[in-house]
């Protein structure tokens, strides 16, 4: 049951999927890989809201060279833990859910500990190897992986629903090469908006999600194109009959 | 023969949103790929190393369905298919 603080902050998004989808939000565990440019805006909107518990990951610290589009983070934040501004960020804009901010490098040692009790993981990563570890563990505990990518004014996002979609080994076989990307924040602000409003569809059961479809974002030309994918029979990840 | 190539991602900055392009008939996907690295030398720097190899991460479809570029870059292309590519993005 939603107190009457509940119904009255949430009364705007009630009106969408009802109290049962408010429930449903609230009863969901998240995990968000990184709080950077996409953990940002991916954070920020899921505390508002009202998922019931971000566990939220980065193992870096703030720089100047962030705040052009990492919001979670302001000028005072330069050089402490982006996992404890995102924290007073996340608690202060909505203190009535649980956050959790952990200062980790996320590996292959630690992934299982980390995503211990999450429901759904978002992909706010900026480096193909660690995607890929979240790839393996969505996979594995057969929870949703909500993938988001920029760089400059381009953006791409899917939903990996494991069983049912390509998996992100499926659809990028091979990382590119690590580089220092452009970023602007409002690309990442479309990309991980994208990639919330897939995860509240999928908890509260609305529309038609992002399975077997990426999403491209051109913010140069000011489109949105799409390409379906498939599952691919000789995935190294997915194809060997046991997801 | 008539094909219709879709950039996206960075190669769209390069290539444009789309391009048609006419080759002669039998042509492969890998003579499509040369001739847009001849028109536009940023997407050979983009797509090939330094060896002439397709970069392993580029992603190719053929009338949106994805192809295998270590298997099927031998593969005849048919009047009015169109041929999709991209690079991942890996920013967050």
């Amino acid at each position: 049951m939603l107190s009457d603080a509940e119904k009255k902050r949430y009364s705007r998004q009630i009106r969408l999927f009802g109290e049962d989808g408010q429930e449903r939000l609230l009863r969901t565990s998240v995990f968000i890989a990184g709080a950077g440019g996409l953990g940002s805006v991916i954070s920020l909107y899921m505390a508002a809201a009202g998922f019931g518990k971000i566990r939220i990951v980065d193992c870096d610290t703030v720089e100047l060279s962030n705040l052009n589009r990492q919001i979670l983070h302001g000028n005072a934040d330069v050089g402490r833990a982006k996992a404890k501004s995102a924290y007073e960020s996340l608690t202060g804009i909505n203190p009535e859910i649980e956050v959790e901010a952990l200062v980790e490098t996320i590996s292959e040692e630690n992934i299982d500990q980390l995503l211990q009790g999450c429901d759904i993981i978002m992909d706010a990563m900026d480096n193909f190897p660690v995607r890929y570890l979240l790839n393996r563990a969505a996979l594995q505990r057969k929870i949703p992986l909500f993938h988001g990518a920029i760089s400059g004014y381009q953006g791409q996002a899917t939903t990996i629903i494991p069983g049912k979609t390509a998996c992100l080994a499926c659809i990028f076989p091979r990382a590119p090469p690590a580089s220092v990307f452009p970023a602007l924040g409002s690309t990442c602000g479309v990309i991980g908006s994208i990639q919330v409003t897939e995860a509240v569809k999928y908890v509260t059961g609305a529309g038609k999600l992002l399975e077997n479809r990426l999403l491209f974002w051109d913010g140069l030309n000011g489109c949105l194109d799409e390409m379906a994918c498939e599952r691919n029979s000789a995935c190294r990840e997915c194809s060997d009959g046991e997801y | 023969m008539r094909i219709m190539v879709l950039a996206f991602a960075s190669f769209r900055e390069i290539l444009g949103k789309e391009r048609v392009l006419f080759l002669k008939e039998s042509a492969t996907v890998s003579d499509l790929l040369e001739e847009l690295a001849a028109a536009r030398p940023a997407f050979k720097e983009a797509a090939f190393d330094d060896t002439g190899t397709l970069r392993d991460y580029v992603l190719l479809m053929v009338n949106r369905k994805r192809i295998d570029p270590t298997q099927d870059l031998s593969r005849p292309l048919q009047e009015g298919d169109e041929l999709a590519i991209f690079p991942p993005l890996a920013g967050g």
